[in-house]
């Protein structure tokens, strides 16, 4: 992950993109605050969900994989709790993996391009500590995104005894759900997709915050988490371990 | 020997004990079979059973392991044994019955039936990448405590206390096959369960495995040991029971589980004139060949007699041997493939469990079979009587 970071600010500092570009990018010349928005936003259409995906798929299946899961089942330890601490563990990585990623940001945006009150995309200038602060939102609503993967892997590795089928099924779940997004025929569903909610987090670098659609996409990502754990344990707690 | 015509239930002393499946057999709700005495049963099944698709892998399987037992659970490949002990540990559902252990009924306390067990279930499995003493410490504290001390105290009852930091990828299959039994004794739960603990070991393995369930057996743990050889049972357990096809072919003492066989190898100067005494003896059918050797079904009483005979008539003996390695595997070979033979599983209970009787006694033609129908209509399985 740090040397994903080093990447994505090399690139990014590289090409002070004019205009338009991801969101956020055409900034970070002028502010290194916006380094870490600016990379967490950019890896969170693709790099992070794939992590997501991975650090789903692997603590159940895996152990499966392994062989260790009769092990952990033969001990008088309940399916609910060796299920959701799997998805715990899961939520973990994706936080450690987070975290590197908005401090390197943080760190290489102020020794490169120092740190400023920031303009926000409404016009006005927040301080710093209140542009930290909506940083620190931002990453908490792209955490809370990730979760939908997260719980979408976990679900696919109560399916498969294969740590790698969940992780790819799981993307590739993911990616066709963006991908239909993309249409506009089926813009029907995109209210009820999770990964059409991906820019919700631009909304609060906005004075003031414009909390409606981030309110819509936590609705989504909450129904979707709770749909996905709540069959991934009604699969779990009767599924037969037999590696 | 005469045959046993009374029913194997009143079982005077030194009558047949060895029972068949019928007379434990029973519904989702029958009482745990009446083998312990006085000794509570710590680990039963009742009406177990566990459909795939199409195939019965156990069938209304009915087990009772009193406390204390050292309890084979016997069968060959694909009998069902490990989908039993999957079923017991809670690992599998049961398509209908449930395991009861120290009380606690499994799928349905599933949790607190596990704090009374300990074992593994075919291949112990661990994280390879960590060491011995470290997969112990993280599994051990999953639902239970494992000190220091009593990590130690396992690794060395197993043999593994001086390779108990190194890596277990590095194992090699017998030292896992240790560590697995060290993980089951870890919180020293009331029951340990090994799958097929000694299979794929060498001889010294398999007999220190062995020798450990009966150091196990005797400090008063209750093992439920499976396997598919007899002999093993034998040896290190007291009670046993022999599946095929997910059912109950026969259960009891393992001293009663298979007949004692009386029949002698005899070797002599002139075979044939012995022959002639042995026949005038036991009838045609106590006496038969085996490469060159006279095979007597002579009976305890009837050896010492054989030889006064064959003295007196100036036969030379050289070798009287018993027979009995060959009467195990005919004996378990009967059971197995007459019970395989049956295939009709909506057949009366009652025919089907006489056939591998009746066919053991078939081929082995000996006049010493004491496996006839009880009064009860009950056959009582070949056996020290
Ligand atoms: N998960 C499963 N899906 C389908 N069939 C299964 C499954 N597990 C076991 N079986 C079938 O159930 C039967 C009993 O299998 P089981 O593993 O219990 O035998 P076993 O007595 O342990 O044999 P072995 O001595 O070879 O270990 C076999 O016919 C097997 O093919
Ligand atoms: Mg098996």
């Amino acid at each position: 992950m740090p040397l994903l970071i080093v990447l994505a600010l090399d690139l990014s500092s590289s090409k002070p993109a004019p205009g338009e570009g991801p969101p956020f990018f055409a900034a970070i010349i002028n502010n290194g605050i916006f380094v870490p928005v600016a990379a967490i936003g950019a890896l969170s259409f693709f790099l992070l969900p794939l992590v997501a995906a991975m650090a789903g798929a692997f603590p159940l299946a895996g152990e499966a994989e392994m062989g260790t899961m009769k092990t952990w089942m033969s001990r008088p330890v309940g399916r609910a709790g060796v299920l959701f601490s799997k998805w715990g563990v899961a939520i973990l990585y994706v936080v450690v993996g987070m975290a590197l990623v908005g401090i390197g940001g943080l760190l290489a945006g102020w020794l490169v391009f120092g740190i400023h009150p920031l303009a926000t995309l409404s016009g006005t200038t927040i301080g710093i500590g209140a542009g930290l602060e909506r940083i620190v939102l931002a990453n908490l609503l792209i955490l809370i995104a990730l979760l939908c993967t997260i719980s979408l892997a976990l679900f696919v590795s109560t399916l498969t005894d294969s740590s790698l089928t969940a992780a790819i099924s799981a993307m590739v779940l993911f990616v066709v759900l963006t991908i239909l997004n993309g249409f506009s025929y089926f813009d029907f569903m995109k209210p009820y997709t999770f990964t059409s909610y991906n820019l919700a987090f631009t909304n609060l670098f906005r004075e003031p915050i414009y909390w409606q659609p981030i309110r819509n996409a936590l609705l989504v990502y909450g129904v979707t988490v709770a749909g996905l754990l709540a069959v991934s344990w009604l699969i779990f707690r009767r599924k037969d371990i037999l590696t | 020997m005469a045959d046993h015509k009374q029913p194997p239930a009143s079982t005077p002393p030194g009558v047949c004990r060895g029972r068949l499946a019928e007379e434990s057999a029973g519904g989702a709700d029958s009482p745990a079979p009446r083998a312990c005495d006085d000794r509570p049963v710590v680990l039963s099944t009742h009406g177990l059973t566990k459909r795939f698709g199409k195939l019965v892998a156990v069938d209304h399987l009915d087990l009772a392991v009193c406390r204390g037992d050292v309890f084979g659970f016997l069968g060959p490949n694909g009998a069902g044994k490990t989908t039993t002990i999957r079923m017991i540990f809670g690992l599998i559902f049961p398509t209908s019955g449930y395991a009861e252990v120290a009380g606690h009924r499994v799928p349905g306390e599933r949790v607190a039936a596990l704090r009374h067990l300990g074992g593994f279930v075919e291949v112990p499995a661990f994280y390879p990448n960590m060491s011995a003493r470290r997969n112990l410490r993280l599994i051990g504290s999953a639902g239970g405590d494992a000190s220091e001390g009593r990590i130690t105290e396992v690794l060395d009852t197993v043999g593994l206390l001086t390779r108990g930091d190194s890596r277990v990828g590095g194992y090699s299959h017998g030292m896992k096959q240790r560590l697995g039994i060290a993980n089951a004794l870890l919180n020293s739960p009331d029951v340990i369960i090994l799958d097929e603990p000694t299979s794929g070991l060498d001889p010294q393995g398999m007999k220190d495995v062995r020798e450990l369930v009966r150091e196990l057996g005797k400090v008063g743990t209750t093992v439920f040991l499976s396997s598919h050889l007899l002999h093993e049972i034998e040896q290190v357990c007291n009670r046993a029971v022999i599946i095929n096809r997910g059912r109950t072919v026969v259960e009891g003492p393992v001293a009663t589980l298979r007949p004692r066989d009386e029949a002698v190898k005899v070797m002599t100067g002139d075979q044939q004139k012995a022959f002639e005494t042995a026949r005038a003896l036991f009838g045609a059918q106590g006496v038969s060949w085996d490469e060159g050797y006279l095979v007597v079904r002579a009976g305890d009483e009837g050896v010492p007699e054989l030889v006064r005979r064959l003295v007196a008539d100036g036969v030379a003996v050289r070798a009287v041997v018993p027979a009995v390695e060959q009467g195990l595997e005919e004996f378990f070979l009967g059971l197995t493939q007459s019970s395989d033979a049956d295939g009709g599983r909506g057949e009366p209970a009652g025919r089907r469990a006489r056939q591998p009787c009746a066919a053991w006694a078939a081929s082995s033609s000996r006049s010493s079979f004491n496996g006839a129908p009880t009064s009860a209509g009950r056959v009582c399985w070949p056996c020290r009587c």
